[in-house]
């Protein structure tokens, strides 16, 4: 049987430049394909080369162009991109989802996104649909209609069955995305981007973000390996 | 009326305790027996436990932390069309409204976020007592949608959140066969051993039980040691109320320098051998 996927991806912030200075937070940073949407993305093109078929992308949130260009050019078949006009928490973004989502064999997520991480749009989206739900997935087979895979619930590992259509959430570690080439995303500006702009209400509300920040000494030790030896070990007394 | 939710005992007698201080009206449910909630529905799988959880129309849910708890928790949210929060570790309730304390951002920073009610919630909850009742049991029958094949149980090697030293090591260790020059290190200093997720989840040097941050547990040692750790948010995350930080890189501009008391800018392998034959003098 040939598969119609449909993966989900956010574009965020890119967590590692965002910048802390005093109690302030500072989320105007360059954008990013969130880490493990990656590998939704990637599961997605390693089952459209096993069994046939598509892959759409969807992406709910910021809609930037070169963002959404690099996720065409890694292989995704097109891609719809949803812009609320105001903010939408994880049950607005699975409604949201939910209604461009029939007629899919399976639905691929992320295990967690870096931004909010509720780690809940996906169950979410299977939910609202009454298909059966699998998370943390790490390896994954389609036999006859059924989808076979394999979770990390650490400290369980667990295998499960379920008939398609369904949804999963990819962990981290369930493959290595690719890395597009020049030629490839040279190539993702001919695929379609089907854009939308959407009102939906939020029941849940940011009220406030502060720095997790804890202070540090940030004291660099250099020098012979006897005498950062040394040193260490004298910290070390003093504080054992 | 608050239900609460969790795959391990200890939790949920925690947890238990923590929504018996919000409201009178706890109803427990959980894949085995207990006697910390009034009432309580034993389901045996997640798809049952969304079920049941979702029937009892609760004005709150709270599920502990764990990835089988996240799942059920935001499916169960989409069923009472309510807003959810994972990760919390504080919640309080004001004029109607549920307000949690989480980490955001990788961990880079913490929100407080308003939920209205009914809300689901994941908590790590606060200390709280929890009473022994002659629980009423039900249990909860049904086929759910998706068949469990086969579940492995790894079994548990280091409790991480007692520890007072860690040592904890990164890619940078270089390869499965030098962890045991972390682990030398660790048995002078009667430390924990643990890792970062590629360490752990990954590559598996190490039993993924021992993976320290955000998807991992979050410690507060006396002291952490961070050997070939490159310091990003999500492992920050798991350490950064630790007493005193100690990191061993290679790189003067990792990310671990911002976020480390004292950094050694020596070889991981080298300075743990000879780091540990100082200490045993
Ligand atoms: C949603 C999400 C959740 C995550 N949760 C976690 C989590 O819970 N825990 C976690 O750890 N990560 C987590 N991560 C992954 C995290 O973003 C980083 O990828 C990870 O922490 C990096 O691990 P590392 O420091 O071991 O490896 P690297 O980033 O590869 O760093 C290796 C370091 O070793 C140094 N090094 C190399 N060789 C040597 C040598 N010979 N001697 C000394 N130093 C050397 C390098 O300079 C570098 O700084 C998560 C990511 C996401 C997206």
């Amino acid at each position: 049987m040939t598969l119609n996927i449909l993966v989900a991806f956010k574009i965020v912030p890119d967590e590692t430049l965002i910048k802390i200075s005093g109690d302030k937070v500072d989320l105007n940073v360059p954008v990013k394909i969130s880490t493990y949407d990656k590998n939704a993305i990637e599961e997605g093109l390693e089952l459209r080369e096993k069994y046939g078929g598509k892959v759409i992308g969807i992406s709910v949130g910021v809609n930037d162009r070169k963002t959404i260009r690099e996720a065409l050019a890694m292989g995704l078949d097109e891609v719809i991109s949803i812009t609320p006009k105001t903010y939408a928490d994880a049950l607005a973004t699975a409604k949201l989802i939910s209604e461009e989502a029939k007629g899919y064999d399976l639905l691929i997520f992320g295990e967690s996104s870096t931004d909010g991480g509720d780690s809940a749009v996906g169950p979410m989206v299977g939910e609202i649909l009454g298909y059966p739900v699998i998370t943390y997935v790490r390896r994954v087979e389609i036999q006859d209609g059924f989808l076979v895979a394999e979770r990390n619930l650490t400290p369980e590992v667990e295998e499960v069955k379920a008939k398609l259509p369904c949804v999963i959430s990819v962990t981290g570690e369930a493959n290595t995305p690719r890395i597009p080439t020049l030629k490839q995303i040279m190539e993702s500006g001919k695929k379609k981007v089907v854009a939308k702009e959407v009102e939906i209400a939020s029941s849940s509300r940011l009220v406030n973000l502060t720095p997790y920040f804890v202070p540090r000494k940030k004291v660099i030790i250099e020098g012979k390996l006897e005498e950062q030896v040394q040193k260490v070990v004298e910290i070390l007394r003093g504080n054992l | 009326m608050i239900v609460v939710y969790s795959t391990d005992q200890e939790k949920f007698k925690k947890l238990s305790g923590f929504a018996q201080t919000l409201s009178d009206e706890v109803i427990g449910v959980a894949p085995f027996r207990d006697n910390h909630v009034k009432k309580l529905i034993v389901a045996k799988t997640e798809d049952l436990a969304v079920e049941t959880i979702s029937e009892q129309r609760p004005s709150l849910v709270l599920l502990s932390e764990g990835k089988r708890e996240v799942t059920v928790g935001a499916r169960v949210a989409a069923r009472l069309n309510a807003p959810f929060s994972s990760s919390c570790n504080s919640l309080k309730v004001e004029g109607g409204k549920v307000v949690v304390e989480r980490l955001g951002f990788g961990g880079v920073v913490k929100a407080t976020v308003e939920l209205s009610t009914p809300a689901v919630v994941v908590i790590q909850p606060p200390d709280s007592e929890s009473r022994e009742f002659e629980t009423e049991i039900h249990e909860y029958e049904g086929k759910g949608k998706m068949e469990i094949l086969n579940t492995k149980r790894q079994t548990s090697t280091v409790n991480l959140q007692s520890a007072k030293v860690i040592v904890s090591v990164g890619r940078g260790i270089g390869g499965k066969e030098n962890v045991k020059y972390a682990e030398e290190l660790a048995q002078v200093l009667n430390a924990a051993l643990a890792g970062s997720r590629p360490v752990t989840a990954e590559l598996k040097w190490l039993p993924e039980d021992r993976q320290v941050g955000l998807s991992g547990t979050k410690v507060r040692p006396k002291v952490y040691i961070a050997v070939g750790i490159s310091g990003q948010p999500q492992h920050l995350a798991g350490m950064k109320d630790s007493g005193l930080v100690i990191a061993v890189n290679k790189d003067k501009n990792a990310p671990i320098v911002e976020n480390a008391d004292y950094t050694v800018i020596a070889d991981a392998i080298e300075f743990c051998k000879a780091i540990t034959e100082a200490l045993k003098k």
